[in-house]
């Protein structure tokens, strides 16, 4: 029967396909494991893991917990992630009920303000917070001046807990509304008749449905903790107060003589294990959240909640909160930046200065961590998505074997805190033969963002390609396409929406990146992140806010183009 | 165009088998349809032959050339089957016109510019799409779309041609216009064809041969006429005309016929179906085959009216007699709650109690 194979399409197809397979899987599969094995391999090892001379021991590990005070650390850290999360859970989900389910007036501004913090580092937020609210900051002072008092003392452990907390609000928020917003309106009419008032109805059926959104936030809001950086480090390191990823930024960077490869690894390890376990948790979790599935077929938004003479209380109390938590801190960051010395006792207009600009526009290296910032996001972002989408496909729409698995490492990152993702890969460019090429350039640092943020672009990828029904790739198949060329001409250009949502919210992760760099920039690839948490290392505040000024502005236009140029979905 | 053939094909999910040793052989140019209730694994079975689902075990072959087999693993792949399939949901790729739609398979084929307009001109006439060409699906009626997915499945002119419930999407009167016409097309390209559907009226309308199908078994095999007249089983005759049941024993007979003993103590003599019997048995026959009848007499049997319904063209009614709930369909009215219906013999078949569908 030669007759049939005439009608069908000359074929190389079937082996291009597993090699692609293969491919993406292995090499998804090497930059995950890249950064960890090295780490794992230092923490058993008594000297630098590039000295031929290092042997085995479990010594570092010893030394850990008995020398070092890791006991109080470890406390430290946990008290510090507990109260982020309450904190952060309490504000963001009650500002989600009230911002997304009442007649709330100005709720639609709100409600773009209260997602402002989510374009910015907590670097950027600390810094603002620190400006504004810390022991000299500019309402303290006014605070005292008018009081007489000292209002709070945020360089202490609840103190700082405290403002990060506030700073992750608006991540519980973004994933609440979500839930609210989307309930299907049915569920709540069903009530209505059964005879419970508005408020009742949603109060009782559609709150209860935040479950998952609270429980998935809850524990993503620990880990940041766990893992956070920039506010234990600002609020923390002038009282002395450590948390596992301060101790490791110290031994790590700041350690005077040569730096205890043994006690950093040792203590990475531990922080691996203990977010892996939490996003364990977090899967065991969620794993019945299907009773909560609102969103069925073509349901219409519920409607708002009319809060009746309690609407302009509610108003008072969600604007002191906007105003007070997220605008007072940016605008201490711009007034900060534009001001030779801020103090509410002098006008600030008397003060102003652009020399803060001008320090920045006048040194090469300021302006090349811009420039880098503005290409690694841009490069890393287009970069990311492309492999993402790979894994995507191979995961989600090919017969490829081991797919499943292929899905498991790609979003294995999200265990994988941003310091011990930065200082693998930098273990792992010393220690691998040949990787010192890309050790100290924008490479290795594209390298490492694509890697920790992969579960991000694939969570912007994953829900739009389920979207499209798989009796197209099927039809292509029948129709003579083979895998590849069904995923590039069928699959793809539907993904077109998504692809750019993807792009768009790795350029905004990428651009605010800090704790993955730490370990990774050299001196002409430094970011806007490094550079910022060098210069308040030297204590120069000025450059610093000025410096954060010109992210905050960068990020604002690409945010406003991305959705403009590229229609890109970007937190809602 | 060759036979297509399948030897003793299983299917399973895990331990679950979808699909249990079926095998048909389909001479070339022959519409068979794939009947049965919605999860017999109909689809399963037709995406097997396409290559879009994997067979556990058997063969699958078209004419010399094996397309799945088994025992030695050979899988073709699907693109390099040359099948063309309709999709129930028609599948057509919403970023493409329609007339791209149809050039994608072409292109894979290299087929030349010229020859390929051409030959997307001729299949969109032949299913009265010419005008429509530079639509995008989403601008195309729901029958619209059916004519182009057939387009787009005929227009590489494949070597088989497999439907998915292609109609069940339309709605009933178009649904009746669109087999007739699709039968008529089929018959003029000559192109094998297996068609699968849980509606028994479009199977026995469009069919040279059924194979009615039941948890993954072909339950009977035969033309159209063969099946409604002589079914196999209970299973068929219920799914097929879905026929009354009456319950009793055999008590003698002869000659392929036999008597039987029902519930309330009346015999009736009955044809015996092909499954052979046993001693408890059941007694097949459609409720448009009954008659109402003035009294007591030779296969009459006394029931009890429980219910009755207008159905536009005949009336129908609910009745018990003869320790059985059964249907009669009359063109007059029923006044009386007691009535006499006489169970004609060679509308009556009897088949092994065990047979029965569950209700
Ligand atoms: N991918 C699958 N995994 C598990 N079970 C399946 C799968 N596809 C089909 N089945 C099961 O196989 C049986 C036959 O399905 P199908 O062939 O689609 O039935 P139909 O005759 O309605 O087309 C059903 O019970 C269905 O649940
Ligand atoms: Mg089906």
């Amino acid at each position: 029967m030669t007759e049939l194979a005439a009608g069908s399409p000359a074929h190389a197809g079937r082996d291009r396909s597993t090699a692609i397979f293969w491919t993406v899987s292995i090499l998804t599969t090497i930059l995950v494991i890249g950064p960890i094995a090295p780490i794992i391999l230092q923490a058993f090892l008594d000297q630098p893991l590039y000295k031929p001379e290092a042997a085995l021991t479990a010594g570092n590990f010893v030394r850990l917990f008995t020398e070092a005070g890791m006991g109080r650390i470890v406390l430290n850290t946990l008290f510090f992630a507990v109260v982020t999360m309450v904190v952060a859970q309490l504000f963001g989900s009650v500002m989600a009920v009230i911002v997304g389910r009442t007649n709330l007036p100005g709720r639609k501004w709100i409600g773009e303000i209260l997602i402002w913090p989510l374009f910015v580092s907590n670097l950027v937020m600390a810094f603002g917070w620190f400006t504004m609210y810390g022991p000299s900051g500019y309402i303290t002072l006014a605070v005292k001046a008018g009081t007489g008092l000292s209002p709070w003392n945020l360089y202490s452990l609840t103190g700082m807990s405290i403002v990060a907390g506030l700073s992750q609000a608006p991540l519980a928020y973004l994933m609440c509304i979500g839930a609210v917003t989307k309930a299907d309106a049915q569920l709540e009419d069903a009530a209505r008749s059964a005879g419970a008032s508005p408020m009742k109805a949603l109060l009782s059926i559609t709150v209860p449905m935040m479950r998952p959104a609270m429980v998935y936030s809850a524990v993503l809001n620990f880990v940041i903790g766990i893992e956070m950086l920039a506010i234990p480090l600002v609020f923390g390191g002038p009282s002395g107060i450590h948390t596992v990823t301060t101790f490791l930024y110290d031994q790590g960077i700041n350690a005077a003589v040569q730096s205890d490869y043994g006690i950093v690894g040792a203590g990475a390890v531990m922080l691996l294990v203990i977010v892996g376990l939490l996003v364990w948790l977090q899967g065991r979790l969620m794993k019945d959240s299907g009773r909560f599935v609102t969103v069925r077929g073509k349901a219409s938004r519920p409607s708002l909640v009319d809060l009746g003479k309690w609407r302009w209380v509610a108003f008072a109390a969600v604007a002191a909160y906007v105003l007070f938590t997220i605008v007072a801190v940016f605008a201490g960051i711009f007034m900060r930046a534009s001001v030779s010395f801020l103090t509410p006792l002098v006008p600030f207009w008397k003060l102003l200065t652009l020399a803060n600009f001008e320090l920045i526009f006048s040194q090469p290296g300021y302006i090349r961590a811009i420039l880098n910032s503005v290409v690694i996001s841009f490069l890393g972002g287009i970069i990311g998505t492309a492999c993402v989408v790979l894994i995507a496909l191979v995961a989600k729409r090919s017969e490829f074997r081991f797919r499943r698995a292929l899905e498991y490492v790609a979003l294995f990152p999200r265990s994988l805190p941003g310091i011990i993702a930065g200082l693998g890969f930098f273990y792992a460019v010393i220690w691998v033969p040949g990787l010192d090429m890309i050790r100290g350039t924008i490479w290795i640092l594209i390298a490492a963002f694509v890697v920790r943020y992969i579960p991000i672009g694939f969570g912007a990828i994953a829900p739009a390609l389920s979207q499209i029904g798989e009796e197209l790739d099927r039809a292509s198949r029948i129709s003579g396409g083979d895998w590849w060329t069904t995923v590039t001409r069928i699959v793809l250009p539907l993904l077109k929406p998504a692809l750019f949502s993807s792009f768009a919210l790795l350029f905004i992760h990428f651009f605010k990146e800090y704790v993955t760099a730490v370990f990774l920039y050299q001196p002409g690839s430094e970011i806007i992140g490094s550079t910022m948490l060098q210069l308040y290392a030297q204590g120069d505040n000025g450059p610093v806010s000025a410096l954060a000024t010109i992210q905050v502005i960068i990020t604002a236009l690409f945010v406003f183009m991305a959705r403009r140029l590229l229609g890109a979905k970007i937190y809602g | 165009m060759a036979d297509l053939i399948l030897d003793d094909l299983s299917i399973s999910y895990g331990s679950y088998k979808a699909v249990s040793n079926v095998s048909l052989t389909i001479p070339k140019g022959e519409f068979l349809t794939l009947l049965g209730p919605s999860g017999c694994g109909k689809s399963t079975t037709l995406f097997a032959i396409s290559g879009l689902n994997h067979a556990t075990s058997g063969a699958i072959r078209m004419g010399e050339r094996v397309l799945f087999d088994g025992r030695s693993g050979t899988v073709v792949p699907p693109e390099q089957r040359n099948i063309g399939l309709v999709f129930q949901s028609y599948a057509l790729w919403p970023h493409m016109s329609v007339a791209q739609n149809l050039a994608y398979p072409l292109k894979l084929r290299k087929i030349g510019r010229a020859e390929q307009d051409e030959r997307i001109r001729e299949a969109l006439e032949l299913v009265e799409m010419g005008r429509f060409a530079e639509r995008y699906p989403f601008e195309l009626s729901g029958g619209q779309q059916q004519r182009v997915a057939l387009a787009r499945a005929l227009v590489y002119r494949p070597g088989l041609l497999l439907l998915d419930e292609p109609l069940s999407n339309l709605d009933a009167k178009l649904r009746e216009r669109a087999r007739v016409w699709l039968r008529e097309l089929q018959e003029r390209l000559g192109v094998t064809t297996v068609y699968v559907t849980h509606d028994q009226a479009e199977a026995l309308a469009v069919s040279d041969r059924i194979a009615v199908m039941d948890t993954g078994r072909i339950r009977q095999l035969g033309t159209p006429k063969e099946i409604y007249e002589t079914p196999a089983d209970a299973f068929v005759a219920d799914f097929i005309g879905s026929s009354n049941f009456l319950t009793g024993t055999v008590v003698g007979g002869s000659d392929g016929a036999a008597s039987v003993r029902l519930d309330d103590r009346t015999v009736i003599r009955a044809k015996v179906g092909a499954g052979g019997t046993g001693e408890n048995v059941v007694v097949a026959v459609r409720p448009e085959r009954l008659q109402i009848v003035g009294g007591a007499g030779d296969n009459v049997v006394q029931a009890t009216v429980q219910g009755g319904a207008y159905l536009g063209s005949v009336y129908q009614y609910e009745l018990v007699g003869a320790g059985s709930t059964f249907r009669v369909q009359t063109s007059r009215e029923i006044a009386d709650s007691q009535v006499f219906v006489y169970v004609p013999p060679e509308a009556s078949t009897l088949f092994s109690a065990q047979s029965r569908p569950q209700a």
